[in-house]
């Protein structure tokens, strides 16, 4: 068995002493170890967690040396700060110093007097963070989900922590006592039937175009789009980014797991996308009918300089489900294009891109027919 | 060594005056009451349901659930009173350190008593297959399916009478569950852990020997008829209920009988297509997933499927071939590909070929032309039945033109260069057709 590491941050107030008859090298440790008082992690920052500790120093009057070294844990020698909380026009924080070989620092205090004061360490500690996931159940219709929010708690930074208060990105805190190793999953949001929209799309740049052809069905991405707004029932604060599980009720007091996704972070007014899975019940068959070079134009040397093109898609939808779906429809054309002529209905959400949303009925089949023209191909 | 979930209740108790957090082991250890197993077919993932009565007392209650020896995902462990909801508060969910496989629950009870409760959790190693054996009748017109689906457990739990449940659909993950299975933490470390090697889920013969016996118990007391299966949709997935109660021990295969259906109408249809198959034809049972093939209630799963002809007056059988197809949804058609044949053949020749129509460029050089092939296209039919033969050609260029003669049947433009022919034959028939196919080059094609 792995013998545990002796781990703990060791913090020590040493006195200079004056010895007359030879300068001394060797620090001298340990006159006394303050207990700290309230520790704080704050896990606001999802890239670094600060670890805030009280603690009472008894000092001298005049200099003071106080030792802070660490052992089997990984703290950023950089981020290390000493605000001094009492009688602070009495304290004067003269100057840090780090010795060599050492995972340690001394702050030379000089103190107007002999007392006890409050002083606040700020570092920040490796190994120790949080995870945000959450758990979404929807109701058979999919129009609404339950959403649940767990934090997950993850220390491996070497150190215990006994009622430490855990601060999260809203300001929210809690107390919690975690050990080196040991992960918590706590619930810290649940909010019941917050609205939700399902929506289907097929992008041509990125799902095949002919499924016939293939030996795999073609799934049409499926997912649930939830608004980040307070007539949603949330809305007043960032959801943050972290795994999402989605299940759906059944109709017999249970539920089936629809799928997962990864969400970004999602600020107040934002939406949340979530990938839940393929619908192969949404069959997309998208076909070049024509691709033909008009107008061209040639050099002296006769080759083609430039050209336009005149160039014919069909994309055949059917929806074999007995619902009815919306499907976005996504269409790349490059360069300079016109349209010739278009059955349906399109908008042009960027120079090279148009969003067809196309409304199945159930057990219904609709055709769209592009005819454009690329112009002034070089 | 068994492999059981084990799940009990720790009881804060208060000691005199000051708190201690006896531990007082296996004071209940609460029976699964019932499971329901929903197993996908997309990815190795089965969501469990399990039903336990948990006796709590009134303050403090920690629950201990450890799974050692199966592929439990650790980050999907829920638990949800169903009773006393408003009187029951899941404080967290803890993972203490230097234990494996165990999870803590504490919770705050405003009750004593019993309560029921609901476990749920994805776990990896249960998977189910859907396959079929098609019949042909002696005439090739109509065929008897039957599907089937095999569900296997090699998850290391036993699961005694348990629901369940099958689902049709592809259903995104961002983690396969076996690996989160077996991660050393359960939420992984802030850094890479270190590799740890993988605790394989073996078949364990002694473990195996006592399954079989409960194996054979539950069977005992299967019913006669075979069991129903409840489809329906549900979001983007279908979702088969099996009726009943199945016991499936660890390492334990069983084949359910999902659907039958007779007389199916079929369409022995031959393809012939150069650039996908090859100079072969392939032969395909066609027919449609609606209720004019008495199909069309659900989507068929993809599977592999035997298909078999019945042959001679006592019903003995001939294999026709197999096909692995994919998921059929309702309405849609389906084509099985069994395959190459030699009794239906089809020969594309080239009978003509010349050049037309030069174009030249300042200097005398050709800048443009015309090619012209003349195919004669012969299908012959072999076989004793009639068939349908679809012939697609393949030109390479978008600058075409074609004039067809004779007996070429359907006449269809797939895409910008591929057009399809599609002729019935009869028994022993030949047919030919011609088309002279014109494409235009260089200048000729802007």
């Amino acid at each position: 068995m792995k013998e545990k590491i002796c781990i703990y941050i060791m913090f020590s107030v040493a006195v200079t002493f004056l010895i007359l008859v030879a300068p001394v090298q060797a620090r001298i440790k340990l006159v006394a170890l303050p207990e700290r008082a309230t520790t704080i992690i704050r896990l606001d920052n999802p890239q670094a967690t600060m670890i805030e500790e009280e603690r009472v120093l008894t000092l001298q009057k005049d200099l003071n040396k106080v030792d802070f070294s660490w052992k089997g844990v990984s703290i950023d020698e950089d981020s290390i700060r000493l605000t001094v909380l009492t009688q602070q026009d009495k304290v004067t924080l003269l100057g840090v110093s780090y010795p060599p070989n050492e995972a340690a620092l001394v702050w030379a205090i000089h103190s107007k007097d002999a007392f006890e004061v409050t002083v606040r360490i700020s570092y920040l500690l490796s190994n120790i963070d949080r995870l945000i996931t959450y758990k979404c159940v929807a109701n058979k219709e999919e129009t609404r989900i339950n959403l649940k929010s767990f934090l997950v708690l993850r220390n491996f930074s070497g150190e215990d922590f006994e009622n430490a208060s855990v601060l999260l990105d809203d300001g929210q805190c809690f107390e919690q006592s975690i050990s080196h190793e040991e992960t918590k999953q706590l619930l810290f949001l649940n909010k019941k039937g917050v609205p939700i929209e399902k929506r289907w799309t097929f992008d041509a740049r990125k799902l095949p175009w002919d499924p016939e052809k293939l030996e795999t069905n073609v799934g049409i991405p499926v997912s649930y789009r939830i608004k980040n707004v307070e007539n949603a029932g949330i809305g007043t604060f960032v959801l943050l980014d972290g795994k999402v599980r989605v299940f759906q009720e059944d109709g017999y007091k249970s539920t089936i797991f629809l799928g997962e996704d990864y969400t970004k972070l999602v600020p107040v007014g934002e939406n949340m996308e979530i990938y839940i899975g393929d619908s192969r019940d949404i069959v997309v068959t998208q076909r070049k009918m024509q691709d033909e070079r008009i107008n061209v134009r040639r050099n002296r040397k006769n080759r083609i300089i430039l050209y336009d093109t005149d160039e014919l898609i069909k994309t055949t939808i059917e929806n074999f489900k007995d619902k009815p779906a919306m499907l976005t429809v996504i269409q790349h054309i490059p360069g300079q294009w016109d349209m010739e002529e278009c059955n349906m209905e399109y908008k042009r959400t960027d120079a090279y891109t148009l969003e067809f949303e196309i409304a199945l009925l159930p057990h219904s089949k609709k055709k769209v027919t592009m005819h454009y023209h690329r112009r002034n191909v070089r | 060594m068994r492999h059981k979930l084990i799940f009990f209740t720790m009881i804060a108790v208060l000691l005199g005056h000051t708190f201690a957090m006896a531990k007082v082991d296996l004071v209940i250890l609460p029976k699964r009451d019932t499971a329901q197993l929903t197993i996908y077919n997309s990815a190795d993932l089965t969501l469990v349901r399990e039903k336990r009565s948990l006796t709590l007392k009134k303050g403090l209650n920690r629950l201990q659930f450890s799974w050692a020896n199966t592929l439990i995902d650790p980050t999907s462990l829920d638990m949800l009173p169903r009773m006393h909801g408003d009187k029951i508060d899941i404080l967290d969910l803890a993972f203490p350190p230097r234990v494996r496989n165990l999870g803590l629950w504490h919770v705050q009870s405003q009750i004593s008593g019993n309560v029921p409760v609901e476990i749920t959790y994805l776990t990896s190693g249960l998977s189910w297959r859907a396959f079929y054996m098609g019949t042909l009748s002696k005439d090739e017109k109509t065929m008897r399916l039957k599907g089937y689906v095999r569900v296997t457990n090699r998850s290391g739990e036993n699961y005694e009478n348990a629901q369940v449940r099958l689902i049709v659909g592809k259903i995104n993950l961002i983690d396969q569950i076996a690996d989160l299975a077996r991660r050393q933490y359960p939420y992984g470390r802030p850094v890479p852990p270190p590799k740890i090697p993988r605790p394989e889920v073996s078949d364990r013969i002694a473990g195996m020997a006592e399954a079989k016996v409960r194996f054979m118990e539950a069977e005992k007391v299967m019913m006669a008829k075979p069991k129903e299966i409840r489809k329906e949709g549900l979001s983007e997935y279908f979702l088969y209920t099996i009726e009943g109660t199945e016991t499936i021990p660890h390492g334990w295969s069983k084949r359910l009988p999902s659907f039958t259906a007779d007389e199916i109408p079929v369409v022995n249809l031959y393809k012939y297509e150069k650039e996908r198959f090859g100079d072969q034809v392939l032969r395909f049972l066609s027919f449609s997933n609606d209720k004019d093939h008495h199909l069309g209630d659900t989507p068929i799963p993809g599977g592999i499927m035997k298909v078999y002809r019945n042959v001679g007056e006592t019903a003995q059988l001939s294999y026709e071939g197999q096909s692995r197809f994919k998921y059929i949804p309702v309405d849609e058609d389906v084509e099985l590909n069994l395959g190459s044949v030699a009794n239906v053949i089809v020969k594309p020749r080239l009978m003509n070929y010349k050049t037309d129509r030069y174009l030249f460029d300042n200097k005398g050089n050709i800048s443009g032309w015309d090619e012209i092939c003349e195919f004669e296209i012969e299908v012959k039919n072999t076989r004793e039945i009639p068939i349908k033969a679809e012939v697609r050609r393949n030109f390479k260029t978008s600058y075409w033109e074609i004039k067809k003669t004779g007996e070429f049947g359907d006449y269809e433009k797939v895409d910008l260069d591929t057009v399809k022919f599609t002729l019935s034959l009869n028994a022993h028939e030949t047919k030919t057709f011609r088309y002279i196919l014109t494409t235009h080059h260089g200048r000729r094609a802007n």
